[in-house]
């Protein structure tokens, strides 16, 4: 980027890495959602883990951002449903099904999702700001 | 003479700069409003440079020898350190922000730069109008 950076512009930097923070976030909660019911391939073996997005602040140009700095596994444990006729079911025929809760999964994305329009308010302010600014210059 | 040696002037774009410095606080606030962990962080309220600075951002070293360089003294410039404000609510993970909050803030940092950006229009004005030509319309 340009050395010279004024404030707006490290705002809207700012601002972008969130964007793509909420972004992978989004990406790992559609594997999750998506993954909800994958059992294991194996008898008695675990299933898809839920994967849990942890966010670190990072710094861009003249500024604070945000960005995916790990994907944990959430250690919950498993549900189980006795289905003695599943190739992923053990010894007494239960088999493991995934520690994604729907309702949480929905509620996580309707977060990213208020977090990314927010952010889009931030550039769009910034942007308006910068356009004022521009103003005097007319007439 | 430079627009920032009218005082008027110089005031406004101390406010236009504090202005910007703050939506630029609010842009990593809202950015790490799921960061755990994360304070919040504001500028104090503006305050209006002291007539003392102002007058000290005048005065220009005199040159008594022609050898000497033109120098300008260094405009001090006012810091705005932002410093750690918490919102109303501290989520589990530690995280201070509401994004609410953070909006209203924004959008009262921007009706801000508004009003100063059309106050300086209009000073903008007067001065144009003090320069016109008599009669002139």
């Amino acid at each position: 980027m340009a050395e010279i950076t004024s404030a707006s512009n490290a705002a809207m930097s700012v601002a972008a890495s969130a964007l793509r923070a909420q972004q992978a976030r989004m990406r790992v909660i559609a594997e999750n959602l998506a993954n909800s019911d994958s059992t294991s391939r194996t008898a008695g073996g675990d299933p898809y883990r839920r994967q849990v997005p942890v966010f670190e602040p990072s710094a861009v140009d003249g500024g604070e951002g945000v960005r995916l700095s790990r994907v944990v596994s959430d250690n919950s444990d498993f549900r189980t449903e006795y289905a003695p006729g599943h190739p992923g079911a053990d010894a007494k025929g239960y088999v493991k099904l995934p520690n994604v809760d729907p309702l949480i999964e929905a509620l996580d994305m309707r977060e990213a999702q208020r977090a990314y329009e927010a952010n889009l308010n931030v550039i769009e302010t910034a942007r308006a700001m910068d356009s004022r600014t521009l103003d005097i210059l007319r007439k | 003479m430079a627009l920032d040696d009218i005082p008027l002037f110089a005031m406004l774009r101390g406010r236009l700069g504090y202005l910007s410095e703050r939506q630029r606080l609010i842009a990593e606030n809202v950015a790490n409003a799921d960061t755990p962990g994360y304070a919040p962080r504001d500028l104090k309220p503006f305050t209006l440079p002291t007539a003392s600075t102002l007058v000290m951002a005048s005065v220009a070293p005199a040159l008594t020898s022609p050898r000497h360089l033109a120098g300008v003294a260094p405009r001090p410039r006012p810091a705005y350190k932002p410093q750690t404000m918490a919102d109303s609510e501290t989520t589990l993970d530690g995280n201070a922000v509401v994004l609410e909050e953070e909006m209203m803030k924004l959008t009262q940092a921007r009706m801000d730069f508004d009003a100063a950006i059309g106050f300086y229009q209009k000073s903008l004005g007067l001065l144009r109008l003090a320069a016109r030509k008599p009669g002139a319309s």
